[in-house]
């Protein structure tokens, strides 16, 4: 069975084989160039560099980007959820309730984040 | 008669509810939520005893089971987070020093609601023959818990607790995930029953037994077993005491519960038995040593844990579920119990051993339930601590696991003296200060029936290896 996964293996020893072979063949047979303070320093579109590389955000963009990935999984589910079951769904309503339910959670989550603000910019 | 997974249901509702009352009732007191919660879990209690027998497998029942360990490690869930609510009623100052919000009270309304999330899973957990479900139920305990053990995030520990957390158990998770992928791979199945068949018939042993290792690495870190055990310490010191009490018992026995469904298939193997005894070898040795030189009683607390997964251990080698249960719930009660009086008292001064001197004589009611619970930890006879290393090495000494025993119960004498440590700074040490701690009447009839739990149990265990049966 592992016999089946030699291409596998193969492709990993050719991919860093690769790596460490164009590396070393540049310090072998490459020029080093000259190093100045400005050389060594983070490229930024060829401007010089302003204030600190890690910058302080406001924690807001961190809530606001986490409930928009929550409720945009909830219509990841549901779209499937739509397609695949269009026909059934009148046979048994126990589809339609499970879909019921998990929205309702994330409606109680909804109704939770709204009262205390998290979709208040300002506050 | 009710439908099993009603169960689990209710319990995710009554959390959903008692956040929409933290948000929506804002001038209600806080702690009323507490209590909505205590008695939404005791009817959920009184509910598991109505459930009705389930149908033969076949849809949901292949994920979902409800048999009497399931049952019985339901009602153990409950019962935790019933006595782990009651201890955060009396915590909630420490949570209010630390989380500043626009009012006093902010956040304390989630401290009460999320343990709740936890139990659900919990309740999951022990209902779970399928490693979907079981991952699904280990991922919504998890993840509960990374928030409650971050959750006074103006206090540096618990922050540094968090992010630890976090990051091993994520790391833990992934190893799971991946030991579930290499068992899948092999079997073509996830339903517990059915890997087991397919291991029977005979398929290829080396991957099937890669990701069974895999899983163990995952379990290993939530039942803290060494080598999985290096985050115990610190988190369990950083997080706010009734999470940590949490964690020692909830997490453990669900992690115990599920380790002996998934082994179940794997146990004949020499091979997996030779890993556990190594393990459990390990775990009873460093758990006990590493406890001696700790001042700090919650740290203590902590290599204790430890110690503690190191004799369940021995219960998982000699695969008796009956000794294990009655162990866990010897365990649930004793550390419960200690928990309880470190948080009335570290609030008088702080966690380490020191700030317990003369405590016998600032509140003998304390440092009573105390003794009882270091005795029990300890294994000293008449509590339920003794009779759990009895169950547990009797059960390994009938396997012939001699050695296992042996090391057992001279690791048990290692216990003795960093458990009557704090017994001695009780009774024999001058007291630090000499006023009095009060205690509330709800917290002082917990410890009374906790304490009444263990000498009853350690006298009398017929009920609980009934229970399983």
């Amino acid at each position: 069975m592992l016999r089946d996964y030699v291409p596998v293996l193969l492709h990993i020893v050719v991919a860093i084989g690769f790596a460490v072979s164009a590396l070393l063949v540049s310090v072998l047979l490459g020029k080093t160039g000259r190093r100045t303070r400005t050389k060594d320093s983070a490229y930024e579109c060829g401007m010089v560099p302003e204030g600190g590389a890690q910058p302080r955000f406001s924690v807001k963009f961190y809530l606001v980007a986490m409930l928009f990935i929550l409720f945009d999984v909830e219509i990841v589910f549901m779209y499937p959820w739509a397609v695949v079951y269009r026909e059934s769904v009148v046979q048994s309503k126990a589809i339609l309730w499970s879909m019921l339910s998990f929205v309702s959670v994330l409606m109680v989550g909804y109704a939770y984040a709204l009262k205390k603000g998290a979709l208040d910019w300002k506050k | 008669m009710i439908s099993a997974p009603v169960l689990e249901f209710a319990t995710v509702g009554l959390g959903l509810l008692l956040l929409l009352i933290e948000a929506f009732a804002t001038t209600l007191p806080r702690r009323t939520i507490a209590f909505a919660g205590i008695l939404g879990l005791l009817a959920v209690f009184v509910a598991t005893f109505f459930v009705a027998t389930p149908p033969p497998n076949g849809g949901f029942w292949n994920f979902y089971t409800a048999d009497p360990l399931a049952l019985f490690f339901k009602r153990f869930a409950i019962i935790t987070t019933i006595l782990v609510l009651l201890m955060m009623i009396d915590y909630a100052p420490v949570v209010r020093a630390f989380v500043h919000g626009a009012t006093t009270e902010a956040g304390v309304g989630e401290f009460y609601a999320l343990p709740i999330f936890t139990c659900a899973g919990l309740m999951w957990m022990a209902s779970a023959i399928d490693f979907i479900m079981i991952f699904v139920s280990l991922e919504l305990v998890t993840v509960s818990f990374y928030v409650l053990v971050g959750f006074m995030r103006r206090n540096a520990a618990s922050l540094e607790a968090g992010v630890k957390y976090l990051i091993l158990s994520a790391v833990s998770t992934g190893f799971l995930v991946y030991g579930i992928t290499w068992i899948f791979g092999v079997t073509g199945e996830t339903n517990l029953a059915r890997v087991a068949s397919a291991v029977i018939a005979g398929v290829d042993r080396g991957p099937a037994l890669f990701g069974m290792a895999l899983v163990l690495v995952a379990l290993g870190f939530k039942i803290a077993a060494v080598p999985f055990q290096i985050w115990v310490p610190d988190v369990y010191q950083g997080a706010p005491t009734p999470v940590t009490a949490f964690l020692s018992v909830g997490s453990k026995a669900a992690g115990f519960v599920v380790l002996l469904r998934v082994l179940a298939p794997f146990f004949m193997l020499p091979e997996v038995q030779r890993l556990l005894v190594g393990i459990a070898v390990l775990t009873l040795i460093y758990g006990n040593l590493a406890a001696l030189p700790q001042n700090n009683l919650k740290r203590l607390l902590a290599y204790s844990s430890i110690a503690h997964a190191g004799y369940l251990l021995i219960g998982v080698v000699a695969f008796a579920g009956n000794a294990i249960a009655f162990y866990l719930v010897a365990y649930l009660l004793m550390t419960i119990l200690s928990f309880a009086v470190l948080v009335v008292v570290s609030q008088t001064g702080g966690d380490s051993i020191e700030n317990f001197d003369g405590l016998s004589r600032r509140s003998p009611f304390l440092a009573f339930a105390m003794l009882i619970a270091m005795a029990s930890l300890a294994g000293v006879p008449f509590t339920a601590g003794f009779f759990g290393k009895f169950f547990v090495f009797d059960a390994a000494i009938r396997q012939h696991h001699i050695a296992l025993a042996a090391i057992g119960v001279i690791t048990v004498a290692c216990g003795f003296y960093y458990y009557f440590k704090v017994v001695r700074a009780m009774y024999w040490e001058a007291p630090v200060a000499n006023t009095a701690i009060p205690v509330s009447a709800l917290t002082r009839v917990a410890m009374v029936a906790l304490m009444i739990a263990i000498v009853v149990l350690g006298v009398y265990p017929t009920p609980v290896l009934n229970a399983l049966r």
